[in-house]
């Protein structure tokens, strides 16, 4: 490559015979293999992460470079948004926040009631969760998987396994941590799962990112089961990684065929996951598997990536058909809600 | 990013060959997340055919040009779906291809810009 730069610069003028080296198919086929060998060593074998890293934070001020001129755009479209809009909007979060600080006085109420019966039923303190706020950077432009890449890394404490939130709900979970910078894996993704709980009944069931539009499916549960269109589906913290009661999905296709034992159940993400810049890095500290290594809790705790939690959720099945199967647990377990 | 290899594979190619295509396809991988290997993989077969006919592409018209990078640049994206469908991805349609298309339209541009791509010219 070097022993070029002597030539002319345009080789047409001057037929470059001598200074081609290794004849093309040589390194096709030379590089060729070294791709195949580092597939193969990256999908099997987990050496390279390391690698990741360290190359993942030279290629920064890259990445920061490559996005100054949409930085730019924003920046200007801001600063002549117009004076009438900005009063519209402080006028609007003023009241948004007199709804807000209402609710968060019933709120401390409540959680102070909370605690008091807590107490009173010896039950474990739920572990209050450490959040961050991050920015995202850029959307992975690959089209096989929804990914983005947010401006918060492990010198943030960003931990792999954090759940991402958003006002409305559940964006994602991230999925891979560099040094400022963080992969999210959105809950759209195909790879990605994630125990939820139908809000209306206390059903629990797993879902599973569609990976081509942006919804998700319920898989393995059975056609009689208990599940409308519009219900909505809610974490349900089995997992450890999200907190309870996160808003995830709606339902909006519910269709039983006579041919197949399970419902198609399509549910269409409540998170703006494709709207906002500002999301919620949210890790629940994690308790007690030491402390308390006979609860349920820390037996699941072990499951961070995503992967795992898939093959763990195709694995067993029966978990949330058991629940479908027994109207009765369902019920009693809607009554035990309501309480 | 292949638009801009393949340009300069044909402007330059005692700068530019497959092992920067290589290089760089790595750097795609790094910052996509994905596999390590699979534009890098892409982006040197496609190099490869570039490379080899890269002579004859010197003598090709405008037109001709264009429909030979708009193949590259297809082939590039066939091996990418077909390293995914490997992983276990599934075809998501027709429009993945598009980006070729956007691709062979930013070439157009590039040589109405007067860029030279590596072809005679009448004023060379």
């Amino acid at each position: 490559m070097m022993r070029g730069i002597h030539q002319n610069f345009d080789r047409q003028s001057a037929p470059a015979f001598f200074v081609r080296g290794p004849s093309p198919f040589a390194r096709l086929t030379f590089f060729t293999a070294l791709s195949l060998a580092l597939m193969a060593t990256d999908s099997r074998l987990q050496y390279l992460d390391n690698v990741r890293q360290n190359l993942m934070s030279l290629l920064q001020p890259l990445q920061t470079i490559a996005n100054i001129p949409s930085e730019v755009y924003q920046s200007t479209d801001t600063y002549f948004s117009t004076h009438h809009f900005l009063l519209a909007e402080n006028k609007r979060l003023k009241e948004q926040a007199l709804a807000q600080n209402v609710k968060l006085q019933k709120l401390k109420s409540l959680s102070l009631e909370n605690e008091n019966l807590r107490q009173l039923l010896h039950a474990q303190q739920s572990l209050a969760e450490s959040s961050t706020l991050a920015e995202i950077d850029y959307i992975g432009r690959d089209a096989f998987s929804k990914k983005i890449i947010v401006n918060r890394g492990t010198n943030h404490q960003i931990v792999t396994g954090a759940a991402a939130v958003d006002a409305t709900g559940v964006i994602g979970q991230v999925t891979r941590t560099y040094s400022n910078s963080s992969e999210v894996t959105l809950i759209t993704d195909k790879s990605l799962a994630i125990p939820v709980q139908v809000e209306r009944n206390g059903l629990r069931a797993i879902a599973f990112g569609h990976g081509r539009d942006n919804t998700l499916d319920l898989p393995y549960l059975p056609a009689n089961v208990d599940i409308d269109v519009g219900d909505r589906l809610v974490t349900s913290d089995i997992d450890g990684i999200y907190p309870a009661g996160l808003a995830v999905a709606d339902v909006v296709e519910m269709k039983t065929s006579p041919d197949s034992l399970f419902a198609r159940i399509v549910c269409k993400p409540s998170a703006g996951i494709e709207n906002y810049r500002q999301i919620l890095l949210v890790s629940i500290p994690k308790p007690a598997a030491e402390t308390a290594p006979a609860s349920d809790k820390g037996a699941d705790q072990k499951l961070p990536s995503p992967i795992e939690k898939a093959i763990t959720g195709a694995a067993k099945p029966d978990m949330p058909t058991n629940a479908a199967a027994s109207p009765t647990a369902a019920t009693a377990e809607a009554a035990r809600a309501q309480h | 990013m292949l638009l801009a290899i393949l340009f300069w594979l044909l402007r330059a190619p005692n700068l530019c060959n497959v092992g920067t295509a290589w290089l760089m396809g790595l750097f795609m991988d790094l910052a996509m997340g994905g596999i390590f290997g699979q534009y890098a993989l892409a982006y040197t077969v496609t190099t490869f055919f570039a490379v080899v006919y890269q002579r004859r592409l010197a003598l090709f018209s405008r037109t001709q040009q264009l429909f030979y990078v708009f193949s590259l640049l297809l082939l590039s994206q066939l091996i990418l779906l077909i390293l995914k469908a490997f992983t276990g991805a599934e075809f998501i349609g027709w429009h993945y291809f598009i980006p070729s298309l956007s691709g062979v339209m930013l070439w157009q541009i590039a040589t109405t810009l007067g860029l030279n791509t590596g072809r005679r010219s009448h004023g060379n």
